[in-house]
C-alpha cells in the first residue's frame, strides 16, 4: 500500500513516505515504515499552499520553514480540513471546470463585444471630452515632425485670409475653439487636418484650384474633420483595436499582434472612408449655413477626375482611405450660387501666399 | 538515434577502472542505480482552459495589468501537474513580484530616455539632422539595445522561474551573470550572422553551457559535456541540404504562381478588380494559394530544420547530468515538427486562444520524451541559501519574449 502522504524536510532533497495524526494542538507526521515521529507541527503554525483549482495537491507547510507535507490521499485531506478550520483549503473543491469555461467564455465574448463598441462608437462621445490643450499639443508635435523638411508659405495677407475664413466656418459649425491654417510650399495637391484644429494646405492645391469656391470647399471639408474630431478619433480607434488584440491573445504572441495590425490597417481605412463622407456632408452644410457658394467640393473632385479619369479610389476598393470620387461628387453637387468666400483682394493674397 | 557514445560512460569507466564502453548501463561492477523513469504530466486541458479564460477576461477588464497574476496561476497549474519520481514540482512565484519587476524595467527605460534627452539638449543644442529628433534617437537606441537586453532578460527570467520552482521542497536556481550571458549571446549571434550561420553548432553549445552548468537543484550543480565538434558533421549536412531545399521550394512556388496567374488570362484591370473588390471566390482562391505556398515551403524547408533541431536537442539533453541522474531523449524530427511548426500554427490560427492547448501539448511531449536514468542522492543535496532574485522578469516582459 502506498503511504497516504510524503514529507520533505526542507533541508535535504529526501522524500519520506509518511502518514499523519492530528491531535488537539499538533500535527504529528509519522514515518510510514515504522510509525516513528518525523516531526510535530503546532496546528497554529500550519498553512496551506495553493488550492485545488491550480495545484493537483495543495501543500501543507509550517510557517517560516521550507518543509512540506504532501497529503496524497484525498480522504485524509478532507478529514484534516474538517478537523482544523484553518486548513479548509486542503479540500475545498473548485467550481466545476465546464461551468467555469462556459462562464468565463461567455464573459469574454461579451467583453470583446463591449470593447469593440466602446472603440467604434464610444470614441464619438469620449474624444470631444479630451482637453483641447492636449489635442493641440499632439497636433503641433505631429505638424513639426511632418513639416520639418518643408518650407511654410508666409504671405501675411494670404495666411490671414485663410485663417479668417477657417475660423468663420468653425464658428458656423459651433466649434468652440480657434483653428489654425498653415500653407506648405509645394505638393501634393492635398490638404489635411491634425488634432487640435490644425489645418495644413499644400500650395499646389491653391495654385491648381480653378476658383475661390474650390479652396473654400476644401476648407469646409477639412473643418468638417475638425468638428467631428476625426484625427483624434482615428488615433484612438487604432490604438484601441491594437490593445484589444494584445489583450485577447493573452499579451503573449507577437505573431497574433502582427496579424491584428493588418486587420487594424483595413479597419483604419474603412474608418477613413466613413470620415471622408462625414466631412463632405458637414462641409456642404457649413457652406450652406453661411450662404456661401457650395459647389466647390464637387467641382474640385470633378477637376481631379478629369485629370485622372480612372477613379483611383474606386479602383483600389477596400484598400482606399477615401470613398470613390464619383460617389463623392454625386453627394456634394450643389448649384454655383451664393456669396463668395473671399473678397477679390483676399483671393489675390491667397493666390500669392507663397510668393 | 545517432548520437555518439555518452561521455558519462567514460567517466563511469574511469572511476570504476573497468575497460569497455557502450551505454552508461554497461559501466558495470559497482553498478550505479540507473533505473529509467519519465516525468509524469497529469494536467487536463479543460482545467487549463478554465484558468486561461479567466486570465484573458481579467486582462480585458484590467487593460492587461492582471497578466502578472494570470501568468503565475498558469505556472502553478503546469508545475504542480508534473511529477518526477513520484514527487510533484511546486511553483511559488507571485504576481506582485512580476509586477515590480516590470515596473523596474519601465523605470530603467524611462531613466535611459531622460538621459538621452538631456544629452540631446545639452550636447547637441540644435538638431544636427533636421528630420532626426530625440524620439527617433531613443527608439533607435532601444532597438539596438533591445537584442542584448532580450538575452539578458531571457537569462534573468530563467533565473527567476527556477528560483520559484521547488521539487521535494528544495529550490532550484541559476547562478552566473545575466549580463555576461547577454554579452556573449549578442557577440556570438553577431559573429554567426557575419559568417552565414556556419558557426551555429559553436553558438548552440556555448549558449547552452552557461544555462546548464549554472543550473542548481539545491546545492547540486548540473554538468554539461557537450562539444561543438561532435555535432558539426550533422550541421554541415543540414546546412547544404537547406540551401538545396530553398532553391527547389522557390522554383516550385514561382512555377506554380506563374502558371496559375498566366492560366487565368486576366488583364491588368481585371486583376486589380479581383484584388480590390474581393468576392468570396477570390478570397477562397487566395487562401488556397497561401496554403499551397505554405505546404511547399513547409514540406521542403521546415522538416529539415526540425531534423536538425531534434538532433541538437537530443545531443544537448544527453550531454547534461545532475549528480547521479543522467538524461536522454529520443525526440524525433516529427515530434519536433509538432512542437515548432504545429504549435506555431495553432497559436496563429486561433488568434492566441490556442495557447493552453500548445502548453498542454508541450508538457505531454516533455513527459513522454524525456528519460531520466537513476535517482538523486537526496541526503547529499541541501537547500541552497540563495533565494533567487526578489523581483521577476522585468526585462523579459518588456521585450515581449516571455511565454509561460
Amino acid at each position: 500500500m502506498t503511504a497516504p502522504a510524503r514529507f520533505y524536510d526542507g533541508e535535504t532533497a529526501q522524500a519520506h513516505a509518511a502518514s499523519v495524526r492530528a491531535t488537539a494542538g499538533e500535527l504529528i507526521i509519522l514515518r510510514a515504515a515504522d510509525g516513528g515521529a518525523l516531526v510535530r507541527w503546532p496546528i497554529a503554525e500550519l498553512a496551506v499552499l495553493g488550492d485545488l483549482t491550480h495545484e493537483a495537491v495543495p501543500l501543507l507547510m509550517r510557517r517560516g520553514s521550507d518543509a512540506r507535507l504532501v497529503i496524497v490521499d484525498p480522504a485524509l485531506r478532507r478529514q484534516l480540513a474538517d478537523l482544523v478550520p484553518g486548513l479548509a483549503a486542503l479540500a475545498a473543491q473548485p467550481t466545476a471546470t465546464t461551468r467555469r469555461i462556459v462562464g468565463f467564455g461567455t464573459t469574454l465574448v461579451a467583453l470583446i463585444g463591449l470593447f469593440w463598441l466602446a472603440i467604434d462608437y464610444g470614441t464619438q462621445y469620449a474624444v470631444p471630452l479630451l482637453p483641447h490643450g492636449l489635442q493641440v499639443k499632439l497636433g503641433e508635435s505631429v505638424f513639426e515632425a511632418l513639416t520639418a523638411n518643408e518650407t511654410l508659405c508666409e504671405g501675411e495677407k494670404g495666411v490671414e485670409a485663410l485663417n479668417r475664413l477657417a475660423n468663420r466656418m468653425a464658428r458656423a459649425a459651433d466649434y468652440p475653439h480657434d483653428v489654425v491654417v498653415y500653407v506648405v510650399n509645394g505638393g501634393p495637391v492635398n490638404a489635411f487636418t491634425l488634432p487640435g484644429g490644425i489645418l495644413v494646405f499644400y500650395s499646389d492645391l491653391i495654385e491648381q484650384a480653378k476658383d475661390r469656391a474650390q479652396v473654400a470647399g476644401i476648407m469646409a471639408h477639412e473643418i468638417g474633420h475638425v468638428v467631428h474630431h476625426h484625427p483624434v478619433k482615428g488615433v484612438v480607434r487604432q490604438l484601441g483595436v491594437d490593445l484589444l488584440v494584445r489583450l485577447v491573445s493573452g499579451g503573449y504572441s507577437d505573431v497574433v499582434s502582427t496579424l491584428g495590425a493588418g486587420g487594424n490597417l483595413l479597419l483604419g481605412l474603412r474608418n477613413g472612408r466613413a470620415f471622408e463622407r462625414d466631412a463632405d456632408a458637414t462641409g456642404v452644410r457649413i457652406l450652406e449655413k453661411m450662404e456661401m457658394r457650395a459647389d466647390g467640393i464637387a467641382s474640385f473632385f470633378e477637376q481631379m477626375l478629369e485629370k485622372e479619369p480612372k477613379d483611383a479610389a474606386a479602383a483600389i476598393g477596400i484598400w482606399s482611405s477615401h470613398p470613390p470620387t464619383g460617389e463623392r461628387i454625386a453627394a456634394t453637387r450643389r448649384p454655383a450660387t451664393g456669396r463668395p468666400p473671399f473678397t477679390d483682394a483676399e483671393w489675390k493674397a491667397v493666390r500669392e501666399v507663397c510668393k | 538515434m545517432s548520437d555518439a557514445t555518452s561521455p558519462w560512460a567514460k567517466a563511469a569507466v574511469a572511476s570504476s577502472g573497468v575497460p569497455g564502453s557502450a551505454g552508461p548501463a554497461a559501466a558495470a561492477p559497482a553498478a550505479p542505480d540507473l533505473t529509467p523513469s519519465r516525468p509524469i504530466y497529469d494536467g487536463k486541458l479543460s482545467e487549463l482552459y478554465a484558468i486561461y479564460l479567466r486570465h484573458v477576461v481579467l486582462m480585458l477588464l484590467t487593460l492587461g495589468w492582471s497578466r502578472f497574476w494570470g501568468r503565475t496561476r498558469l505556472r502553478r497549474y503546469l508545475w504542480s501537474h508534473v511529477s518526477v519520481l513520484g514527487d510533484r514540482f511546486e511553483y511559488r512565484g507571485r504576481g506582485r513580484e512580476l509586477l515590480i519587476g516590470f515596473l523596474l524595467a519601465v523605470v530603467m527605460l524611462a531613466v535611459w530616455g531622460g538621459l538621452m534627452y538631456v544629452v540631446w539638449v545639452e550636447v547637441f543644442h540644435e538638431r544636427p539632422f533636421s528630420s532626426f529628433g530625440v524620439f527617433d534617437a531613443f527608439s533607435l537606441s532601444v532597438v539596438l539595445l533591445g537584442i542584448p537586453l532580450a538575452f539578458v532578460g531571457h537569462y534573468a527570467g530563467l533565473r527567476y522561474k527556477l528560483s520559484r520552482t521547488r521539487w521535494r521542497g528544495i529550490r532550484c536556481g541559476l547562478a552566473g551573470s545575466a549580463w555576461r550571458y547577454g554579452a556573449s549571446a549578442t557577440g556570438l549571434t553577431f559573429v554567426n550572422v557575419m559568417t552565414a550561420q556556419l558557426l551555429t553548432p559553436v553558438v548552440s553549445v556555448k549558449l547552452a553551457r552557461p544555462r546548464i552548468v549554472n543550473l542548481r537543484y539545491g546545492t547540486l550543480p548540473l554538468e554539461f559535456a557537450g562539444r561543438a565538434s561532435d555535432i558539426y558533421g550533422r550541421y554541415l549536412g543540414y546546412y547544404f541540404l537547406n540551401i538545396v531545399a530553398w532553391v527547389v521550394a522557390a522554383i516550385v512556388l514561382i512555377g506554380a504562381i506563374g502558371g496559375t496567374v498566366g492560366g487565368l488570362d486576366l488583364s491588368e484591370e481585371e486583376f486589380l478588380t479581383l484584388f480590390s473588390q474581393p468576392n468570396l471566390r477570390t478570397v477562397l482562391l487566395a487562401l488556397a494559394a497561401a496554403i499551397g505556398a505554405y505546404m511547399v515551403f513547409g514540406l521542403l524547408v521546415l522538416p529539415l530544420r526540425c531534423w536538425w533541431q531534434a538532433y541538437l536537442f537530443r545531443y544537448l539533453v544527453s550531454r547534461s547530468r545532475a549528480g547521479n541522474v543522467l538524461f536522454a531523449t529520443a525526440i524525433t524530427t516529427r515530434q519536433m515538427w509538432g512542437f515548432m511548426v504545429l504549435n506555431y500554427g495553432i497559436v496563429v490560427l486561433t488568434l492566441g486562444l490556442g495557447w493552453p492547448w500548445v502548453m498542454h501539448r508541450t508538457m505531454k511531449l516533455i513527459s513522454s520524451e524525456l528519460w531520466l536514468y537513476g535517482a538523486p542522492d537526496g541526503a547529499s543535496i541541501h537547500q541552497s541559501a540563495d533565494r533567487g532574485p526578489r523581483f521577476g522578469e522585468g526585462l523579459l516582459d518588456m521585450f515581449d519574449v516571455g511565454g509561460v
